[in-house]
């Protein structure tokens, strides 16, 4: 349970009006940093409703194909450039953007994880990689701004930091697949 | 049968690599005196060479080439010993290291002397160096590298040989040493790369914030880097010389995880008064460098721990009792408890520095020479010379004796008053606006730099007792390399950890997995400042001479 008040204070700290302004001035600092944190709190506060609602995850998420079926459409409704536009200027979006992300997103995903093979936590993974190439390529070489709230130099930079995303996941999938993790489980205690 | 002794079988590189630090400590701080009596207004220089090479020249010698010296031989030292032996191949890729090193180093010195690299440590552009300067400046960057390559193949051979074993503490700390200090030259090598073809005249001008982001993603690491060094005698170290336990082996290896991965984003707050950035994100960056008081709080207990019950275990009573019953009259223990002691105030200056307004009152003043004075001089300087007294009689087959400790002491005492002397009156007079890298001046007799002499004069009185300080401890070295008596000492590393420690966990062991995240940190702190400063890039600066 601490780590349901842990997520539950990043989520109110992320909230706070003098947080979320700064965090939205700069667009790799919403797109990249906000948007992930808001998923992080949602990963923190799954251990609250997998013990008060576990039956609805028993019930709706058995295969743990559905969670990540949606976290991945929350995932792409908020790579739109548009959705942010509208984050910013209608607050009923932004309403829903500190809603989707912790619990449509952060919570289902993590339910899902602990019943994915590791097969399926790398196609997940390459999943991932190719959605995040894809938004490399669009906000770097997109000659005209696709968010009207920033400029065309914070959309670049929010390319480049798909880019570095990227590269963090290649390097991850190499990692899983050449070394053996199992070995990192556990501790001396078990030796 | 007698079991045989445990030694460091690359004795030989790990002396040489020592020797040339202290070497170069003698140097360094010969011209860190000269500088001391000029701020002081005691010393006039004239001739030679000039105020502006003796400062470069200190910077280099001092903070690049004896800390990166000392760090290989002690971590060298360390990995073989913990590791039973480096092999053959890995003893001549560290000797081809320190010939490049060597290279690089006499490079740059020449440059320096030459006046040809009057640029400083930092050799922030505009200012153009020769361009042998920074060619140097790479092949001491190769032989961060190639030592690193020297440890990671060691530790990797090693863990494949014994499956499901803990990498040994030691050398978890030198592969942290190394990861750390390879992403920091990554950057460097970067900005000397951009930087050669500017002063071959093959580019017109150079972006100069791009070179001081890249430069001070580097530096701070590299001060971070010294600090990792020293971190990993205060864990393994200390509670040898004083009879007591490590705290606990995972926190330790959290530690060097934590200061792996935090770090690198951290070099920002050294430009938190450059024009270019926003405050927001000057305040973001905040979060980041004050993120890595984090593992430092967290070794701060741990060694508190380890002194409280081990002075409790020799007797100690009552709340302090403890406190006495150290052994403070062990020169190994004392040199590095008082450097110990100095990082508190040290690391509360570095956290006072990432305050916006607080660091555009100090920033270009003598309050931060004191700072780096106190962290690198003290913290992590002391530390090293308190390693002296068993590693260097380790690796030459000898054993201190008891004048040579009791000189010890002495060094000790004139080092700190030294540093006392220095770096309050640094800090004093810099809060009263006394700048740095500047040669003594009164400004035609202004009255409001006539006021900052009677401090000045401390910097001298306290340069002086430090350079008596580095001969004392440059004899010290000496003395335990070729003359002390021949016999056996212990190499001083903890083995056992306090019953009621956590069982380390295994993904702590998990350094590829910590790369990545590195890597993903470093992005979330370096990616856009870097974008904006590429891509709103502004004319640039054509090469300049000043010195």
């Amino acid at each position: 349970m601490k780590q349901f008040w842990y997520g539950l204070a990043l989520l109110l700290f992320l909230a706070l009006p003098p947080v979320r302004d700064l965090l939205e001035s700069v667009m790799a600092f919403h797109m990249h940093m906000q948007m992930l944190l808001l998923f992080v709190s949602g990963l923190l506060m799954e251990p609250f409703f997998q013990k008060h609602f576990g039956g609805v995850f028993d019930k709706y998420n058995k295969t743990g194909l559905p969670g990540v079926v949606l976290f991945l459409v929350i995932l792409l409704y908020w790579m739109l450039p548009r959705t942010m536009d509208e984050a910013l200027e209608i607050w009923f979006v932004e309403l829903w953007k500190f809603v989707s992300l912790p619990f449509l997103a952060g919570v289902p995903l993590r339910d899902s994880w602990k019943k994915m093979s590791q097969t399926f936590e790398i196609v997940v993974f390459m999943i991932l990689m190719v959605i995040f190439s894809v938004m490399t390529y669009l906000y770097i070489f997109s000659e005209s701004t696709l968010c009207n709230n920033y400029l065309m130099i914070d959309q670049q930079t929010v390319g480049w930091g798909f880019a570095f995303f990227v590269l963090c996941i290649v390097m991850y999938i190499l990692l899983v697949l050449f070394t053996d993790q199992s070995q990192y489980f556990g501790d001396d205690s078990e030796a | 049968m007698k079991k045989p002794l445990r030694i460091v079988t690359a004795n030989k590189l790990a002396l040489t690599n020592l020797a040339t630090a202290f070497a170069l400590l003698l140097v360094g701080g010969f011209f860190g005196l000269l500088q001391g009596l000029n701020r002081a207004g005691v010393l006039t220089i004239v001739g030679g060479m000039n105020y502006y090479e003796m400062l470069s020249l200190h910077g280099v010698l001092l903070i690049l080439a004896f800390t990166t010296l000392f760090m290989n031989g002690y971590l060298w030292s360390a990995v073989d010993y913990v590791l039973g032996g480096l092999t053959k191949g890995i003893k001549t890729l560290g000797w081809a290291a320190y010939a490049i090193f060597m290279v690089g180093a006499i490079l740059v010195a020449i440059m320096i002397i030459a006046g040809e690299a009057t640029v400083l440590y930092t050799f922030y552009a505009p200012m153009a160096a020769n361009p042998w300067f920074y060619i140097g400046l790479v092949f001491v960057v190769l032989n961060i590298w190639m030592s690193g390559i020297g440890v990671f193949i060691s530790a990797f051979r090693w863990k494949k040989q014994n499956k499901g074993k803990h990498l040994p503490l030691f050398a978890f700390f030198a592969v942290g040493v190394y990861v750390l200090i390879t992403f920091g030259t990554a950057f460097v090598a970067a900005e000397v790369f951009y930087i050669i073809p500017w002063t071959l005249g093959w580019i017109d001008t150079i972006n100069v914030l791009l070179t001081r982001t890249l430069f001070w993603a580097f530096g701070h690491t590299l001060v971070n880097v010294w600090y990792l060094v020293a971190v990993s005698a205060w864990y393994l170290v200390v509670p040898k010389v004083i009879g007591g336990k490590l705290f606990s082996d995972s926190l330790a290896r959290a530690v060097v995880i934590l200061i792996v991965v935090l770090n690198v984003p951290g070099g920002f707050h050294h430009q938190i008064v450059d024009p270019g950035f926003t405050e927001g994100l000057k305040f973001m960056h905040l979060f980041m460098s004050l993120a890595i008081a984090v593992p430092s709080l967290l070794t701060a207990f741990a060694l508190f721990a380890t002194l409280e019950r081990t002075g409790r275990r020799r007797g100690g009573k009552g709340l302090l009792g403890w406190f006495w019953k150290l052994p403070w009259h062990d020169v190994r223990f004392l040199t590095i408890m008082l450097a110990m002691i100095s990082f508190i105030f040290g690391g509360a200056g570095g956290i006072a520095q990432t305050n916006n307004q607080l660091n555009q009152v100090v920033h270009n003043t003598l309050w931060v020479v004191g700072h780096f004075h106190v962290t690198v001089g003290v913290a992590v300087v002391l530390t090293f010379f308190g390693l002296v007294y068993w590693l260097i009689p380790h690796l030459s087959g000898r054993v201190l004796t008891k004048k040579i400790h009791n000189l010890g002491i002495w060094q000790t005492m004139i080092w700190t008053v030294g540093m006392l002397f220095m770096t309050l009156s640094m800090s004093y007079v810099g809060l009263l606006g006394s700048p740095r890298r500047t040669e003594y001046t009164t400004y035609g007799g202004s009255a409001t730099a006539l006021e900052w002499d009677p401090y000045l004069i401390f910097v001298g009185a306290g340069g002086t007792l430090l350079f008596a300080g580095v001969v004392i401890i440059v004899y010290i070295v000496f003395h335990l390399m070729f003359l002390a008596p021949k016999g056996y000492t212990e190499f001083m590393m903890v083995e056992e950890q306090e019953e009621d420690a956590h069982k380390t966990p295994k993904w702590t062991e998990n350094w590829g997995l910590w790369v990545i995240v590195a890597i993903l940190i470093i992005s979330m702190g370096y990616v856009v400042p870097l974008v904006d400063l590429i891509g709103n890039a502004p004319p640039g600066s054509p090469p300049i001479r000043t010195f």
